[in-house]
């Protein structure tokens, strides 16, 4: 049997931050289905209290992309150095960590990855991870502010290309973060346990087994 | 007593009338009545008509004496006061079912025309349409009063007349109109082109020529995204507003469009007829039919109409659906493959 080791990998911050985020996105996205098409949901009762969730929810994640930018820029200072892949993350990593996810993992094989506060994400997350963090939801955030004020605003939405364009593009990228919402949940169940990963984002705590080896996959 | 009152007044006023009618229309033309009454120097701004809008209007044909029966040949010396005809004894349709509504005991017939300035929905744009409700509703506090429930009550009250929410008109088209940007200004303002802007733009009368390339008087798809993505029309740009496809005066709250469901959940159909309403010389609008579903479309139609839930392009929405079922390929194709090796990492560790 494995020495256990406890690491305090999720700050208090993050957690506050990753929860708010995770419920504000799935509620834009499911309300965000029935504003798009009315006809096949109906979900959140009428028209007008789902456009009034849709933007509560969506003032909601803005406040908490800043509670994030504002720990890791400011407080943690661990921005850079956890969010942004490395040349090497980029040239190496992600393939040594595929061949992980999608061969070694099936034969028993072990993570190549071992998280620690001061480098928790594989290259994979990583790079999604920035991406996500750094292109997809700011850019669903300030198209979705701009469309929640299209007459002041008028001016800055045609710079856009026009409220058409900013539609599309505000409508395809949340159909990207919807996605990765599938991805990244199915990976975090990829832990030694399949709830080994959520553990940490809901406590802080990560149980990390000294001899590096896998212990029972749950079912 | 009274009917027999009412019977006997009217006797005399048909043979009134029909002493001096033939003498008034016979006496003077139109013309000859806006010889005085176009020139502002001669009768003053409340008694000036503006012959070149006037002429335009339907009551042109009916002309002067039509509705001022009662004028003669010494007007105006004869001191005599002029008849003015009323609405209703020509719009008695309109008249009734005008009557039916509250609304009749705030404004009359001419408090939203002026019978010597009288359009038809075709010949107004959006924009006008809502100056007319603007003289007693101003903007702003009608803004203010629809935002308590309306979410962005200014973008409504901006793209949207009145009366397609205050009346029960049964069918709804969408109108293009142009606008451009008056100064040189990245952000500035948008308005209204007039025709002289319009004739400055196309060099030449027939303003219709700018997007009406093959001279149908039809503008395809193809024809409008050409003009949408012309670089010299940069400082154009098309907008649109949805407007009732026939007058109806029943200008009332309608319970119907709280429901923001009534525009919005009414899917795509709703939304295929387009014209394009271009201003003409004489200071009217012409309405031109543009290719069905040109709204629905994500590159061609206008670039700033959009309502959510009615106007989706199609080829986005599948786009979407795709972007989405890709994510789940990973936690399907993955969680198989891992359930059928799950022996490989069993009793691992342990
Ligand atoms: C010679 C110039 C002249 C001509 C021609 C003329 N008007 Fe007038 N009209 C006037 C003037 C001046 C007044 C103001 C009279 C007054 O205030 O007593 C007036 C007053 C009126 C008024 C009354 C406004 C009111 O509120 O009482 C009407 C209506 C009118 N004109 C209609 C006509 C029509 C219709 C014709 C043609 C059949 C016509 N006028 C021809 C000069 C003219
Ligand atoms: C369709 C009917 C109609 C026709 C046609 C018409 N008028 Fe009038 N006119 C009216 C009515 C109704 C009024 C009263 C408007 C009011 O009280 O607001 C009026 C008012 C006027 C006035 C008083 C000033 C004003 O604007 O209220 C003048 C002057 C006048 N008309 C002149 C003319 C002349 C000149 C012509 C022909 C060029 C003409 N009208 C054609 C219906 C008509
Ligand atoms: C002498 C008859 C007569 C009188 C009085 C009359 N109209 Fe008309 N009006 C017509 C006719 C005829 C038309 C053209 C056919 C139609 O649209 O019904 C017309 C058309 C109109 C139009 C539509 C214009 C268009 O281009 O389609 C409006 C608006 C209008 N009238 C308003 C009024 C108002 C307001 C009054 C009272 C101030 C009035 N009319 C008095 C006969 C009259
Ligand atoms: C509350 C404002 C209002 C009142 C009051 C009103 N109208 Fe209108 N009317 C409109 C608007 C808005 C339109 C559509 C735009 C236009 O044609 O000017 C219109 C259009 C019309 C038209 C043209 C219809 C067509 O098919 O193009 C006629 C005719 C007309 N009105 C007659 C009348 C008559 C007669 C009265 C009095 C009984 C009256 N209106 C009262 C607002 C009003
Ligand atoms: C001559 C002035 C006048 C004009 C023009 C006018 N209104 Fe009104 N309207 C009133 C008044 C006065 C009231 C009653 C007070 C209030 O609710 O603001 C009213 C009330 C209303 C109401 C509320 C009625 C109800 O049942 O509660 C509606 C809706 C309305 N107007 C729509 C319109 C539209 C649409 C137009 C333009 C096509 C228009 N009005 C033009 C004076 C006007
Ligand atoms: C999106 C549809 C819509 C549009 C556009 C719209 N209204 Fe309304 N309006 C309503 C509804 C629904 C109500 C009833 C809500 C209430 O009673 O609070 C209402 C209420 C009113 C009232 C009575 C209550 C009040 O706020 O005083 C007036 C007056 C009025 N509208 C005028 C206008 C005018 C003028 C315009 C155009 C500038 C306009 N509306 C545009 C839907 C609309
Ligand atoms: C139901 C929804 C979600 C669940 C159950 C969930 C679960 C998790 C878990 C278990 C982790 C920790 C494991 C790891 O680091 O990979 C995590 C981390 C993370 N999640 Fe989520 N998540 C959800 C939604 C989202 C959404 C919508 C986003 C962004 C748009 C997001 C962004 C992130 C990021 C950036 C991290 C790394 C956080 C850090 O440590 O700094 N998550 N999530």
């Amino acid at each position: 049997m494995a020495e256990k080791k406890m690491i305090y990998l999720q700050p208090t911050a993050v957690r506050i931050w990753h929860w708010l985020n995770a419920l504000g996105i799935v509620t834009l996205c499911a309300t965000g289905a029935q504003i798009r098409f009315p006809e096949y949901f109906s979900i959140f009762g009428s028209y007008s209290s789902v456009i009034s969730l849709h933007n509560t929810a969506g003032y909601v994640v803005v406040f908490s992309f800043f509670i994030w930018l504002i720990y890791y820029v400011f407080v943690a200072r661990t921005m850079v150095k956890l969010y942004v892949p490395t040349v090497d993350d980029l040239q190496n990593g992600l393939l040594r960590q595929s061949i992980f996810y999608f061969f070694t993992f099936f034969l028993g094989g072990d993570n190549p990855h071992h998280p620690t506060p001061d480098n928790k994400f594989n290259p994979l997350q990583k790079t999604a991870y920035f991406v996500i963090m750094f292109i997809l939801v700011p850019l669903v955030g300030v198209s979705g502010l701009l469309l929640l004020n299209v007459e002041p605003l008028s001016g800055l939405i045609i710079m856009f290309g026009g409220l058409k364009v900013l539609v599309a593009l505000h409508y395809l990228v949340a159909c990207c973060l919807c996605a990765f919402i599938f991805t990244h949940v199915y990976l975090a169940t990829l832990g030694h346990t399949m709830i080994a990963h959520f553990i940490p984002m809901w406590t802080g705590w990560e149980e990390e087994l000294e001899d590096h080896s896998d212990s029972h996959e749950s079912h | 007593m009274k009917t027999a009152f009412t019977a006997k007044f009217l006797l005399y006023s048909l043979l009134l009338v029909l002493v001096f009618f033939p003498l008034g229309a016979a006496a003077m033309e139109s013309e000859d009545c806006l010889g005085c009454h176009e020139d502002i120097e001669t009768v003053g701004d409340e008694l000036f008509i503006n012959a070149a809008v006037f002429d335009v209007t339907a009551h042109a044909e009916l002309g002067c004496s039509a509705c001022h029966e009662s004028v003669t040949d010494e007007h105006p010396d004869d001191g005599l006061e002029v008849s003015k005809a009323a609405c209703l004894d020509c719009h008695d349709e309109i008249g009734e079912q005008y009557a039916k509504t509250a609304h009749v005991e705030y404004a009359a017939c001419g408090d939203c025309h002026n019978p010597h300035q009288v359009r038809g929905l075709n010949e107004v744009s959006g924009y006008d349409l809502n100056q007319q409700c603007a003289s007693c509703h101003e903007t702003d506090d009608v803004v203010s009063s629809h935002s308590e429930w309306l979410t962005q009550a200014d973008r409504h009250i901006a793209k949207l007349p009145c009366i397609s929410c205050h009346t029960d008109s049964e069918d709804y088209v969408i109108v293009l109109y142009m606008t451009q940007r008056e100064s040189k200004a990245v952000m500035g303002d948008f308005e209204l082109s007039t025709y002289q802007d319009l004739v400055a733009l196309a060099k030449q009368e027939d303003v219709k020529s700018l997007i009406d390339l093959d001279n149908d008087n039809k503008i395809s798809l193809a024809e409008l995204s050409t003009f949408n993505f012309d670089s010299t029309y940069r400082s154009m740009r098309l907008q649109a507003t949805l407007t009732p496809a026939d007058v109806s005066h029943t200008v009332e709250t309608l319970d119907n469009r709280w429901d923001c469901s009534f525009c919005h959940t009414s899917g795509t159909e709703r939304m295929q007829t387009s014209f394009l309403a271009l201003p003409t010389s004489e200071g009217t609008y012409q309405r031109i039919e543009v290719e069905s579903g040109a709204v629905l479309k994500a590159l061609n139609g206008p670039p700033d109409f959009y309502m959510m839930g009615a106007t989706r392009s199609t080829l986005m929405s599948i786009l979407g659906l795709l972007i989405v079922i890709g994510g789940t390929l990973l936690p399907i194709g993955h969680g198989s493959l891992r359930f059928l090796t799950r022996k490989n990492r069993m009793g691992k560790g342990e």
